[in-house]
């Protein structure tokens, strides 16, 4: 009920006989709202007004003009993708520049001739509002209220005890739709298959008749001991099928030089086969593949989190922010001389879980009895 | 090589009885055929090896390149390639592939020891660099860069999972390199030629690891060194290419410079308001 309450409301006949000036400062006087200053801003046909018009038609010519540029580069540019070392390299190359410097400055130009069309050319215009200062009158927030709670009252919310049940359950049932595809995911059980739970069993794990695993490289070539020279890193898959896009599978393996001396740990004695060592390539952290490695210093670097592993000291971590070593596969050589996995690791390859290192405190298998 | 192993002449073993007219004709026509073949093979091999590898040892470059060794190498690496303690490893077995890779970036001679040699302009000519590798290859043996074409154009696609699967790790997914550990650093590729990086392949130079050919055949080499070379060649779509370092600074920037401008321009018109 904003306005100005002393207005007099012009009638009919006075309405039809007025200007469209002043029906428009009739309007925002019934607003509450008085025109100090309202006119053109410049004297119709005067120097000054001619080049206003100027000012505003250059921009939108502008703007036209990109638009046009933007219609013919996205048609007649080439787009058609050309490879290094062609003629036609760095046209293809300037085709998404062009669009999008086209198009970016039709928009930009039609903006500014919007504002500066607001600025020369709109009337000229003081207006003065009178406004209220802190909160609404005692009684129009009485009265509000109460229109509120009567809505409330005369709907009979009280006693419509089955409505508010429903209403409840459907806005329950609502939530719930909305986390379950969030949570749903989370719910599962990682030890439904016991011991060969997915959590310590690797695709290195030899096969139900006890054919051991294989090592391949990722275009499926068995490796053999004299495919590495001392000094070398190749990250190898287990020879079974989805082995080289397994998670868990991913082994580096290494050759060492005959005179390096490397920490064995407890219990990993004969994991090694001469000079060739192979380790989870899974960061112990949360998951990265580690493959940055220095062979000088037989550091192996992990790129997410900067941890770093030192495989002369068994690859336990060195530096970051991983605790626990890189687990070791056991390899030897099979009949025709190729590198096998001996067994499958020994311990859980990446990231850590709730129940690492707890088993076989968890269940009464060890961890060996899944092979 | 030359025409040392020329075979018997066939006249002279042939204890058939014949004129002796005929057995001197058919003798030097034997003689001549086998010297054909042997210049012919001779060329064949030779025309192709231009640039001077240990593959055709050459005494006067060997002795050049013993020259230089002793001048310029024998001071860290030892009198017999065997390296000295604290100073500089045994050159022993890097062959060919090493000292050129070494030599050719100007890694070595080195300046001063320090956690990585960092590249630099070479310190030697060609010439004498392909001699001193020869020295090397001759008294230590080890890997060789191939000659001729070292590139794959049509594997691409293959060099690039390669690249990506054992490279990018560290030299970063368009070949612009990273840090390590302590100071140590994989070096960008851009400025790094075919050869150079066959050899850096071959050798494992400094803390890089030895891709020999049982891990990555010759092929795989080449189609490695193609996608890098054609990424170097390839004009970057987007403009400025921020270094190749990915979305995060992509999106830096994008951040950091666009909304800077949008804010700056609102401020600038709201004070002109």
């Amino acid at each position: 009920m904003a306005g100005n309450p002393n207005l007099k409301v012009p009638d009919e006949a006075e309405l039809a006989k007025m200007s469209r000036e002043e029906l428009g400062a009739l309007g925002m006087a019934l607003d509450g709202v008085e025109l100090a200053e309202y006119g053109e801003r410049y004297v119709p046909g005067s120097p000054a007004d001619k080049r206003a018009e100027r000012q505003v038609v250059k921009w939108f010519m502008l703007a036209a003009l990109f638009a046009v540029l933007f219609v013919v580069a996205f048609i007649w540019w080439p787009a058609e993708y050309e490879p290094a070392y062609s003629d036609g390299q760095l046209m293809y190359a300037l085709y998404t520049p062009v669009i999008g410097f086209t198009l970016g400055a039709t928009i930009l130009f039609f903006g500014i001739g919007v504002v500066s069309l607001a600025k020369k050319i709109l009337p000229h215009e003081v207006a003065i509002q009178q406004r209220r200062i802190g909160m609404s009158d005692e009684v129009d927030r009485k009265t509000l209220a109460a229109q509120v709670l009567d809505t409330g009252d005369k709907a009979g919310i009280k006693r419509r005890g089955m409505l508010k049940g429903s209403l409840a359950l459907a806005g329950g049932a609502l939530g719930a739709a909305a986390i379950v595809p969030v949570l749903g995911g989370f719910i599962k059980n990682p030890w439904a298959e016991r011991a060969d739970s997915p959590l310590w069993v690797t695709p290195w794990a030899p096969a139900a008749d006890g054919t051991k695993v294989r090592m391949v490289q990722i275009d499926g070539t068995p490796v053999r001991p004299e495919d590495l020279e001392a000094g070398s890193m190749a990250t190898v898959f287990p020879a079974v099928p989805g082995g080289g896009k397994a998670s868990d599978a991913a082994v580096m393996l290494f050759r060492l030089r005959s005179d390096s001396v490397v920490r064995i740990r407890d219990g990993q004695q004969g994991f090694q086969f001469g000079d060739y060592y192979a380790y989870s390539k899974i960061c112990t952290h949360v998951g990265c593949p580690v493959s940055l490695y220095e062979q000088q210093t037989g550091r192996v670097l992990c790129p997410c989190h900067q941890s770093q592993f030192n495989l002369y000291e068994g690859m336990f971590p060195v530096f970051g922010p991983a605790t626990r070593p890189l687990p070791q596969l056991p390899i030897e050589l099979d009949d025709e001389g190729y590198f096998v996995a001996s067994r499958d690791f020994v311990e859980a390859v990446g990231p850590g879980f709730w129940e690492n290192g707890k088993y076989p405190a968890w269940y009464s298998e060890p961890k060996e009895a899944s092979g | 090589m030359s025409v040392k192993d020329t075979p018997p002449t066939g006249g002279s073993t042939r204890k058939r009885r014949r004129s002796k007219a005929m057995r001197r004709i058919s003798g030097s026509l034997a003689l001549l055929l086998a010297l054909c073949t042997v210049g012919l093979l001779y060329g064949a091999l030779v025309s192709d090896k231009n640039t001077a590898v240990a593959a055709n040892v050459d005494a006067v470059q060997v002795a050049q390149g013993k020259e230089i060794y002793q001048t310029a190498c024998i001071t860290c690496h030892g009198q017999n390639l065997q390296g000295v303690t604290d100073r500089g490893p045994s050159l022993v077995g890097v062959g060919q592939a090493a000292t050129y890779f070494q030599v050719s970036t100007g890694r070595m001679p080195a300046a001063e020891n320090g956690a990585q040699m960092p590249r630099k302009e070479p310190y030697f000519a060609p010439e004498e660099i392909d001699a001193l590798a020869a020295f090397i290859q001759e008294n230590g043996g080890g890997p060789v860069i191939p000659d001729g074409e070292l590139r794959a154009p049509d594997q691409i696609a293959k060099g690039g999972e390669l690249f990506r699967l054992n490279c990018a790790s560290c030299h970063n997914f368009t070949g612009q390199g990273g840090a390590l550990s302590q100071g140590k650093y994989a070096p960008n590729l851009d400025p790094a030629t075919d050869a150079q990086i066959y050899g850096a392949m071959l050798s494992g130079p400094e803390n890089m690891p030895k891709f020999g050919d049982g891990l990555l055949t010759s092929d795989e080499k080449r189609a490695i060194i193609t996608f890098i070379q054609n990424n170097k060649a390839t004009v970057d779509p987007g403009g400025y290419a921020l270094g190749g370092f990915g979305p995060a600074p992509e999106g830096l920037v994008a951040f950091l410079v666009g909304m800077g401008a949008i804010v700056a321009a609102t401020l600038w018109m709201g004070s002109r308001a």
